[in-house]
C-alpha cells in the first residue's frame, strides 16, 4: 500500500527524489563510478563490468517513475546493481560449456597508505600481499556474501543499507558479512 | 575477562555485534586492539586499492555515451516499427505461396476442354440416361432377331 502523504513535511523526501531523478544525466555522473566499481570488484571482468553498468542506468531510467523515495537513490540504484550482477553469475554458471579464454582481471595494489611516504618498502610488500589475499579471498566467497562484503568494505555502506540494497534482513546481512570476514581472515591468517 | 577475542568474536565486532564482555575485554587488552587494528588497516588498504584499481580500469573504457533519450525514449516509434513488422510477417507467407504455385499451360487447358466437350456432343444420349439405353437396346426385337439369326 502506498504511504498517504498528509502534508508537506511527509512529501519532501519524495519531491527530493522526485526532482534528483528529473537530472538524470547528473544521476549518471554521480553514480555511474560507483555502480561500475561495484560490478567490476564482483564480475572481475571488465566489459562484463561495463555492460551491466549501462544496464542498471538504463534499468533504472525506464523505473524511475516508480521510485518513491523511501531510500536514498544511491541505494536504489545499488540494488538494480545487485541484483544485475547476480543474474549474471547465475547466466555465467549456466553457460558452464562456453569457456572463456579471458582470465579474471587482477588487482593492482595501490592507494590509501601506499602513496604515503612513510609506509617503508618492506611494509609495502606486505600490505600489497594482505590486499591480494583479500582480493582473492572476496573472489571465491558465495554471491551473496561477497555482495554484502564488498558493499560494507569497498562501498562503505552502513548495514541498513546494505539490507535496503540487497533486499535482505538486516540480520541476514549481518550472518552474510560475518561469515565473509571468517573466510577472509582465514585467509589472512594462512599467509602469516 | 582474562580470555582474548576469538577470532568469530572480532568478526562479530567488525560486523557491530558486540557483547559487552568483549568491549570491556577490548578496552583492558593492548593486544586485541592491535588485532583488530590490524584487520582494519587491511579492509582499509583493500578499499583503496580497489577503489583506485576500478578508477585505472574505468579510464582504459572510457564513460560511454549515454543513449536513453535517444533510444528509449520513442515509444510511438518502437510501437510503429513492430506493427510494420508483424504486417511483414503476415503478408510473406501469402506472397511467398502465391509465387510458388505451379502456372498451367494453356494451351494443354484448351485440349483437355475441348476433349470434354466433344465427349459430351458425341453422346447419344445424356450421361445420366445411358444406363437406361442400354437396357432398351438389348430388349429391342431388333436384338432378338440378331441373336437368332446367329442360332
Amino acid at each position: 500500500m502506498e504511504p498517504v502523504a498528509a502534508s508537506g513535511f511527509l512529501t519532501a523526501g519524495f519531491d527530493n527524489a522526485a526532482t534528483e531523478l528529473d537530472d538524470f544525466d547528473s544521476v549518471v555522473r554521480l553514480h555511474w563510478p560507483v555502480v561500475f566499481r561495484f560490478a567490476l570488484a564482483s564480475v572481475r571482468d571488465r566489459d562484463a563490468a561495463q555492460t551491466l553498468t549501462q544496464d542498471c542506468f538504463v534499468h533504472a531510467w525506464k523505473a524511475r517513475a516508480g521510485f518513491r523515495g523511501s531510500s536514498s537513490v544511491k541505494t536504489w540504484i545499488m540494488r538494480i546493481a545487485v541484483n544485475l550482477v547476480r543474474d549474471h553469475a547465475r547466466n555465467r554458471r549456466l553457460r558452464f560449456w562456453r569457456r572463456t579464454t579471458r582470465e579474471a582481471l587482477d588487482i593492482s595494489v595501490a592507494g590509501g597508505r601506499l602513496h604515503d611516504g612513510t609506509v617503508s618498502a618492506e611494509q609495502r610488500v606486505l600490505i600489497g600481499e594482505k590486499v591480494r589475499e583479500v582480493w582473492a579471498a572476496s573472489g571465491s566467497l558465495p554471491e551473496r556474501q561477497r555482495t554484502v562484503f564488498l558493499l560494507r568494505f569497498v562501498e562503505d555502506m552502513d548495514l541498513l543499507d546494505i539490507a535496503a540494497a540487497t533486499g535482505l534482513r538486516e540480520g541476514t546481512v549481518k550472518i552474510h558479512l560475518f561469515r565473509a570476514l571468517q573466510s577472509v581472515r582465514e585467509r589472512l591468517g594462512a599467509t602469516k | 575477562m582474562t580470555r582474548h577475542l576469538s577470532a568469530a568474536e572480532i568478526s562479530e565486532w567488525m560486523v557491530g555485534t558486540r557483547s559487552r564482555q568483549s568491549e570491556d575485554h577490548f578496552h583492558e587488552c593492548a593486544e586485541c586492539r592491535g588485532e583488530l587494528s590490524r584487520l582494519q588497516d587491511t579492509l582499509s588498504d583493500f578499499r583503496a586499492s580497489v577503489r583506485e584499481w576500478t578508477h585505472e580500469q574505468s579510464a582504459a573504457a572510457p564513460f560511454p555515451v549515454w543513449r536513453v533519450r535517444r533510444g528509449y525514449g520513442l515509444p510511438r516509434l518502437r510501437w510503429a516499427l513492430i506493427a510494420a513488422a508483424t504486417v511483414l510477417l503476415a503478408v510473406i507467407p501469402v506472397y511467398r505461396a502465391n509465387r510458388h504455385q505451379p502456372k498451367l499451360d494453356s494451351s494443354l487447358d484448351d485440349a483437355v476442354l475441348l476433349e470434354q466437350i466433344d465427349e459430351g456432343v458425341s453422346r447419344s444420349v445424356p450421361a445420366p440416361m445411358e444406363p437406361l439405353a442400354t437396357l432398351v437396346s438389348e430388349d429391342s426385337p431388333a436384338a432378338g432377331n440378331r441373336t437368332q439369326q446367329k442360332k
